[in-house]
């Protein structure tokens, strides 16, 4: 009640009903004592499975849903169903996927159905406060997230689809591309580059202009579409022979 | 687009997954493949060419001297019409009868033909008496033609069962007959007895006729009339007796009846010609008149009949083998070898019977106990080993045991091809047998994999999670910059590398991608966890049977990191997975520095590929040169 108060009083501007879902006791209390930190949170309820968390997203109808991606019944992929789930029934709410896997592939598998709202976060990445209020803050707020640690693979990755189009972007315009995804601003990509603020805003438009993407400044938008680019061409592509 | 290969063939390792083989025999084959070294212990066929033995030796110089005296009776004898001319063809045929008798003993022993050919040879040899001037002598050599006429009766009729069947009976009756009524009172009322024999015949005078009792030359005449007319009916009901048994053998049998009964009618047609036509027409006797010149001919062609018969048996044994041969090549399955059993035999109702030696009974092709009985129609032949424990036996028409050497080389030649089959049978079940326990243990050990990934996920993992999250609340409460929060900071960089290192290690063992998404995405994240660029050419080959995933998933892995470990410092890598009808085709090719497949040590990761891929009955063709990179190329049949 006196969280409520305080959001009412004014210095954080609003309060966030959360329900959190994680299976593995050590990581939910660890959870639970992170955002137990945070006055901008109230959690509603812990789950433990993909059911408990779809009935407390219907009892409580949270802002934004933290949840593991594996998860009872399964323990495959629950937290990506979840939010898939939760595209339909409640598109206003945020969902916020951590996970243990650094692979791109369930990244990507998140963001298929649409990036608002939505954030993938390496657990370990959890404990520090402003990793997981900053996901939580952007989704609920209608933006996209994805841990920095699974933009690296991609970035590092050498893997490239036969055809890529990223072939014709220059060594200087994939090192600016690298900086985008990474979610570095035009500022921070030209200090690492020792490039005028100018010349990487140029390399920028014409790498979106390459790779057909829309110009947009929104920073979390330019990571997920950069991180959807860089991931498709790498996926598995539909052949025209068979 | 995706390359058309072509499927891996020429390669240094190739596996098959062929093993479509038929178990009809079920444990009956098993008990039968116990049975080793058929080879040696067959008994040796009888169609080899053998020494002569000691008796034929003796038959033969016999029948020389026989020959040679009979000649050289009727050179002195003076009765003859043509001396010389009957010497020659006597001798002849007393020769060719003996040779016709050894060849028929040689090759059946158990037949009285051989015997009675070399008897009937030998007492032919008398017949030299006929050209003696002295009457009763004279009267012996004519005389004797008569048991003579009857021992080729029999021999003819008989054949080749050497028992009479009732209508050979009755033609033989009917001759006796015919002698008590007609040739018996001419040769008691005739002045002198002439041989029935164109060149026999007496040239001038007979002697006179000892056994004369009366004398009335136009009833001699008239009971030589009644006895011409007898014989011409006799050898009339023979003909038609031959033709329709000829018609009504089966096809083994007439081989061996053909060359026998077709001499043996020559000479009947020829003898009823002549005596009718001398006795009753008046037609000339001599040897140069038409009917004259065919009986002479006709009578040396006669043993050749049997002679031939015997040959034709052996050339037929030889044509068989060799088509047999050559069948059995195409076919060597149980019900193969039947059928070519019975195209062999001529026989369609040919059946194959195998000795199951500890249940001591025969099964036929399906397992069926088979009783073997001899039937009116059927009979069989077991081929045994030399120690007499049967091993096979051929169920088939009567008529083929008059062709013991083809049976014997039809016999053995089967059980040398079903003891091939079972061969490769066991070769091939034991291939199966391998593949199917190399399959338990691909299976098993990946499901091993899974469950020690789960468990690192599931335990170790999160525990270095909580205690990640747990360490940065504690930063987040100590002053900054004192010499606690240095060390908290190192324990997180040293804490995240173990996450790192755990989590590497997790999708070492299984990745959980593989399970949950399918080849394709779990090979491009393999591809992204390399540290040489990889170029994907991945079709989306859907969900496949886990075995198979886990098998080509583990091949390309095993390739990617080998091109990355032995490919040298610039190797780029080049993977490839796409779908041919019914086929699931995949390849890693890199450009790197190669090796001499057989010469440089092989990658290690090799035996692998080739265990994971031989389990799923898959191939996969490691070409590589030094210089020109190595493409690893596979290929699994998958069923729709």
């Amino acid at each position: 009640m006196s969280k409520a108060a305080e959001a009412a009083a004014g210095a954080p501007a609003r309060l966030y009903r959360i329900v959190v879902a994680e299976d593995a006791y050590l990581v939910r209390e660890g959870i639970r004592q992170v955002l137990a930190q945070e006055d901008e949170v109230e959690v509603a309820e812990f789950c433990s499975d993909l059911s408990s968390l779809l009935q407390a997203v219907e009892r409580h109808e949270p802002d934004v849903v933290v949840t593991d991606i594996r998860m009872p019944p399964t323990n495959t992929d629950e937290g990506i169903r979840a939010a898939a789930t939760l595209r339909e029934s409640r598109p206003e709410t945020g969902v916020v996927v951590i996970s243990q896997y650094v692979s791109p592939h369930y990244a990507i598998k998140l963001f298929e159905d649409g990036s608002a709202r939505r954030a993938y976060l390496l657990k370990e990445h959890v404990g520090h406060r402003n990793h997981l209020m900053g996901a939580i803050r952007e989704v609920a707020s209608g933006g996209s997230v994805v841990d920095p640690a699974v933009v690296e693979v991609l970035v590092e990755s050498r893997t490239r689809a036969k055809n890529s189009p990223l072939a014709h972007l220059t060594p200087r315009e994939r090192e600016v591309l690298a900086g985008v995804a990474e979610g570095k601003s035009n500022a921070a990509i030209a200090r690492s580059l020792f490039l005028t603020k100018r010349a990487v805003e140029k390399n920028i438009n014409s790498i979106f202009a390459k790779l057909d993407l829309a110009d947009d400044t929104d920073v979390s938008r330019r990571v997920v579409a950069s991180l959807l680019f860089l991931a498709e061409t790498g996926t598995p592509f539909q052949s025209v022979s068979s | 687009m995706t390359p058309r290969m072509p499927v891996p063939e020429e390669t240094t390792t190739v596996l098959d997954g062929a093993g479509a083989h038929e178990t009809a025999l079920g444990p009956a084959a098993r008990e039968l493949r116990a049975d080793r070294d058929v080879r040696e212990q067959l008994r040796p066929i009888r169609i080899a060419a053998r020494r002569p033995t000691r008796i034929e030796l003796a038959i033969a110089i016999a029948a020389v001297a026989a020959a040679a005296a009979s000649a050289a009776v009727v050179l002195v004898g003076g009765v003859a019409a043509s001396p010389s001319g009957l010497a020659f063809v006597l001798a002849l045929y007393v020769l060719v009868c003996v040779v016709a008798g050894i060849a028929w003993r040689r090759a059946r022993p158990w037949s009285p033909y051989g015997l009675a050919l070399v008897a009937y040879g030998l007492a032919a040899s008398l017949f030299c008496l006929s050209t003696t001037s002295q009457p009763l002598v004279h009267s012996i050599g004519v005389l004797i033609t008569i048991p003579g006429a009857f021992f080729v009766f029999w021999l003819v009729l008989s054949f080749p069962s050497a028992r009479l069947d009732s209508a050979g009976r009755a033609v033989i009756a009917l001759a006796g007959g015919v002698l008590l009524v007609g040739c018996l009172p001419a040769v008691f009322l005739t002045d002198s007895l002439s041989p029935m024999q164109p060149l026999a015949r007496c040239g001038g005078a007979c002697p006179a006729n000892p056994l004369q009792i009366g004398h009335n030359q136009s009833l001699a005449t008239a009971f030589g009339h009644i006895d011409a007319v007898g014989h011409a009916i006799v050898y009339g009901l023979i003909l038609t007796l031959l033709a329709a048994r000829f018609v009504r053998a089966s096809r083994p049998r007439r081989r061996l009846l053909g060359p026998v009964y077709l001499f043996s009618a020559l000479v009947f047609a020829a003898s009823g010609v002549y005596q009718v036509s001398v006795n009753l027409f008046g037609g000339s006797p001599s040897a140069s008149s038409p009917a004259g010149f065919a009986l002479t001919a006709t009578t040396i062609l006669f043993p050749f009949g049997f002679i031939a018969a015997i040959v034709f048996a052996y050339a037929y044994v030889g044509a068989a083998l060799a088509s047999m041969v050559h069948e059995l090549g195409v076919s060597s399955s149980v019900t193969g070898v039947e059928r070519v059993v019975r195209q062999v035999l001529d026989d369609p109702r040919a059946q194959l019977a195998f000795w199951l030696p500890r249940s001591r009974r025969y099964v036929d092709r399906h397992g069926r106990g088979v009783v073997l009985d001899e039937e009116e129609t059927s009979t069989w032949r077991s081929i045994e080993r030399t120690d007499g424990e049967p091993m096979l036996a051929i169920v088939h028409d009567a008529a083929l045991d008059e062709d013991p050497e083809l049976m014997d080389a039809v016999g053995a030649e089967t059980v040398l091809a079903l003891e091939n089959r079972r061969l490769q049978q066991d070769l091939l079940d034991s291939i199966a047998a391998l593949r199917a326990s190399r399959k338990r243990l691909v299976a098993v050990a990946a499901s091993e994999r899974r469950k020690i990934e789960r468990d690192l996920h599931d335990s170790a993992q999160q525990m270095l999670i909580a205690i990640r999250i747990q360490l940065e609340l504690a930063r987040g409460e100590v002053d900054t910059a004192s010499k606690l929060e240095r060390q908290l900071n190192r324990i997180a960089v040293d804490l995240d590398r173990a996450l790192d290192e755990l989590r590497s290690v997790a999708h070492g063992i299984y990745p959980p991608l593989l399970a949950e998404e399918g080849l394709a995405a779990a090979l491009t994240e393999a591809a992204r966890r390399a540290s040489v660029p990889v170029e994907l050419e991945l079709e989306d080959v859907g969900r496949l049977p886990e075995e198979i995933e886990t098998a080509v998933y583990y091949c390309c892995l095993e390739a990617l990191q080998n091109a990355a470990k032995h490919g040298g410092p610039d190797v780029a890598v080049t993977m490839r997975l796409w779908w041919e009808p019914h086929l699931l085709r995949f390849s890693v090719s890199d450009d790197g520095v190669g090796f001499v497949p057989g010469q440089d040590p092989e990658p290690t990761g090799l035996t692998n590929m080739l265990d994971r891929l031989g389990a799923i009955g898959g191939r996969i063709s490691i070409r590589s040169a030094p210089g020109r990179g190595t493409d690893v190329d596979g290929a699994v049949t998958v069923s729709p």
